[in-house]
């Protein structure tokens, strides 16, 4: 027992130096924005897809936004993927065709199998260019981000393109308010570290972009991985492909209001996330591929964030135990000094993360709420445990994944 | 003392202790003093002309006043909406219509000429200045902002410190420290040992171009490729040297160094995770990239984007982009010879120099 636990210990101190590099390096290392002044140049044809499933009250949000971004207007087509909406998305979309012809190609999907990635796929008949941008439907793309998102794909090397996400109802509860400080640091310092040091920058899905040719050359969207993002990442990584992070290509989003609606988003991130870990995270580590070696240690401790939740879990519980077992007092104390160095070093990483993160963004009373995270990641590590210990009783009976799409909470328009 | 009351303290003071972090935290959430989204810019896309664009709105107030002054011959002067001071001139071909006493001295106001408008040297402008002609300025100057509606010519040692935007040509004469934002709708001329950030224009020159560079000497089925135009990729985990003259179609990228040799053209895109040399006369149809330092060596022809992460030298003859497909040249630290034609943007984050050729 106490050997599991000195191996959990260990594995939570590489994370918690993990933690701290991405920080410190975010502070004082030299910082790679290489793409972000390209704002001359002959631009390519792009394609921006806009995954819509029952979005009515935001659709007509990003498809106003994309109308009048500055990009040669004959360079760029939007094609909403209307995926099975029943709600009132179609007629939204119908609309906006109506009103800029040409500059809008709708994809009515009404049937298929569930998932971004399943309606994405299907999307690909339409798609004729070789530079692919897509958003979520809650997206409010700003005047210069096309430009911002394509200038990477001028890089040979570049097979995918990840932009910032920015929470837009920050102000509206406790939830947003942490959800912004966990964006701020996921995205200010953790990504951003990953493309300074050249790990592992991952696709997140939306205000991202892929290569057609590098999307092809792996085999296109995986519609049976439940987050179609992190499995872009890892299969673009073994190819040889580089996942570009523009830290400055910010895009507002809007995050969950209610506890019921985060739980359920970040259940499903933990189990497409361990997907993604049981299906790559072995060839990642010891195959033969292209990735470096830097990025095989990064990749393989970003694919296993998700398990840290339960495996902390179970750390606390062998902790305990190990202390109430009274028959190794050394052991006893060495449970209780981890348990402790957990609670000092490893919280403390995340929330040092955070405050750099929120200090890089030159906000500050926010940071005050950052004794609240606790609160957040609590519900986290059990969320997540659960979402695990869902996935291995799934295994077990074979019950297959229902698709939950994020509720909404702007108003329709 | 009473052990009730002792773990009672104990526990209130455990408590308390707990609870103190979380003061400054409710305190905030219920003042939701910064509970805004973050500042993202959602409408100016960064073009290089935005302050030139606001600037020309601000001073549109002037208009009736230049009129006036047109019509009189004589100047004028007042406050703006906004309580800054000007001075309004039909033009200014003599420097004593300005307020200016002495060598040395500072000019407080902002200025605006209907016409052609000639400054006076050793003169520092901490005003914005708008010329509705042609600008010359004099040497050992220092500017905040011009907006020129014809050319703008800066005499020797100038600096600027915030923008300058010329409808017609730009030129900096030699030593000119332009720190600022420096546009162009036509063509930007910098002679030797002037210092830059970003630049944008037409046509950008360094010193003397070669006569005939206008039509370029490249293969005539040469074109601008787009950088993410469909292309064969070839991947190399180390070094890799292209062989002088040789051609290769497709997209290179090294992970170690990558040298191109005298006269190889590529009909694709190159990157380089280690440095990068261009030899003499290599041609790129696509894009430029690499992630250390780059070195373009004389009279290369590159039309696709060129980004050094770390520094980048071009030498004489180099032209990037064309009229037609104008590019973007970037890297924290360029220096560029004398010589070197750029079609669009040269943008040195952190310093850019012309180098003169002894």
């Amino acid at each position: 027992m106490i050997h599991v636990l000195y191996f959990i210990v260990f594995v939570i101190c590489v994370y918690t130096a993990r933690h701290y590099w991405f920080t410190l390096n975010r502070l004082f290392g030299f910082q790679r924005h290489p793409y972000i002044d390209i704002d001359t140049a002959s631009w390519p044809l792009v394609t921006v897809l806009v995954a819509a499933h029952n979005e009515e009250k935001v659709i007509s949000n990003i498809l106003s936004a994309l109308m009048t971004v500055k990009y040669p207007e004959d360079r760029m087509l939007v094609i909403p993927v209307n995926d099975r909406s029943t709600d009132g998305t179609r007629a939204i979309i119908d609309e906006f065709v109506t009103r800029f012809p040409g500059r809008i190609q709708p994809f009515h999907r009404a049937a298929g199998k569930g998932g971004k990635a399943a309606a994405l796929k299907d999307a690909m008949e339409l798609v004729k260019t070789e530079v692919i941008l897509i958003f979520d439907a809650d997206y409010i793309p700003g005047a210069g981000l096309i430009k911002q998102l394509v200038a990477p794909f001028f890089d040979p090397e570049v097979g995918g393109v990840m932009g910032r996400v920015v929470p837009l109802n920050v102000g509206t509860n406790l939830l947003t308010r942490l959800l912004d400080l966990e964006r701020t640091g996921g995205y200010q310092v953790d990504q951003q570290a990953r493309m300074n040091l050249r790990l592992v920058p991952q696709h997140g899905g939306t205000v991202a972009g892929v290569r057609l040719s590098a999307l092809r050359e792996i085999g296109g969207w995986n519609d049976n991985s439940l987050t179609e993002d992190t499995d872009l990442t890892y299969r673009l990584l073994l190819a040889g492909w580089k996942t570009a992070y523009q830290n400055r290509s910010e895009c507002y989003e809007e995050v969950p209001e209610t506890w019921a609606v985060r739980i359920k988003q970040i259940m499903r991130w933990a189990k497409g996330h361990n997907q993604a870990m049981v299906t790559y995270g072995l060839r990642l580590l010891l195959g033969k591929h292209r990735a470096t070696l830097r990025e095989r240690i990064d990749g393989a401790l970003l694919l296993g964030v998700y398990v840290m939740a339960p495996v902390t879990l179970l750390g606390w519980a062998l902790a305990l135990a190990v202390f109430f077992q009274g028959l190794a007092p050394l052991h006893g104390v060495i449970a209780l000094f981890s348990l402790t160095a957990y609670a000092a070093l490893g919280n403390l990483a995340a929330f040092f993360e955070i405050a750099a993160a929120a200090r890089l963004d030159g906000t500050r009373p926010r940071i005050c709420l950052l004794p609240f995270l606790i609160l957040g990641f609590a519900v986290s590590i059990f969320s997540v445990s659960r979402a695990a210990l869902s996935q291995v009783s799934d295994l077990v009976t074979g019950a297959e994944f229902h698709w939950d799409k994020t509720e909404r909470f702007r108003k329709v328009l | 003392m009473n052990p009730f009351l002792a773990v009672a303290g104990l526990v209130l003071f455990v408590a308390v202790m707990f609870m103190l972090p979380l003061v400054p935290a409710l305190v905030e959430l219920k003042r939701k003093s910064d509970a805004l989204p973050l500042n993202v810019v959602q409408q100016n896309a960064g073009e290089i002309r935005h302050f030139a664009g606001s600037f020309r709105t601000y001073i549109q107030a002037l208009e009736p006043i230049l009129q006036r002054c047109v019509a009189s011959g004589e100047t004028a002067c007042g406050t703006l909406p906004d309580g800054v001071e000007y001075l309004a001139l039909d033009r200014c071909e003599d420097p004593r219509a300005l307020p200016i006493q002495q060598p040395g001295a500072i000019c407080p106001v902002t200025i605006a000429a209907a016409s052609d408008i000639v400054v006076p040297p050793e003169t520092t402008f901490v005003r914005d200045i708008y010329a509705g002609g042609r600008f010359r300025g004099g040497d050992n100057n220092s500017y905040r902002a011009i907006l020129g509606e014809k050319d703008v010519h800066l005499g020797s040692f100038s600096r600027l410190t915030r923008w300058v935007h010329a409808v017609g040509d730009f030129a900096a004469d030699p030593g000119c420290e332009l720190s600022g934002r420096v546009s162009s709708d036509s063509c930007i001329r910098l002679q030797g040992a002037c210092n830059f950030l970003r630049l944008n224009a037409p046509r950008i020159e360094t010193g003397r171009v070669r006569a005939n560079e206008d039509s370029i000497r490249s293969n005539p089925e040469d074109h601008a490729v787009e950088g993410s135009e469909t292309a064969q990729r070839f991947l190399y985990d180390g070094n890799f040297e292209v062989r002088a003259g040789e051609l290769i179609t497709g997209n290179i990228v090294a992970r170690g160094k990558l040298h191109i040799g005298s006269g190889a053209r590529i009909r694709g895109s190159v990157k380089s995770v280690g440095d990068m040399v261009l030899e003499a006369g290599a041609s790129v149809q696509g894009s430029v990239m690499s992630g250390k330092q780059m070195l373009i060596g004389p009279d290369c022809v590159i039309h696709g984007p060129i980004v050094a992460e770390h520094s980048l030298l071009m030498t004489i003859g180099t032209r990037c982009g064309s009229l037609s497909h104008p590019t973007t040249v970037s890297a924290p630290r360029i220096e560029v010879e004398e010589g070197v034609a750029v079609f669009g943007t040269l943008w040195a984050r952190e310093h850019g120099a012309v180098v003169t050729i002894p």
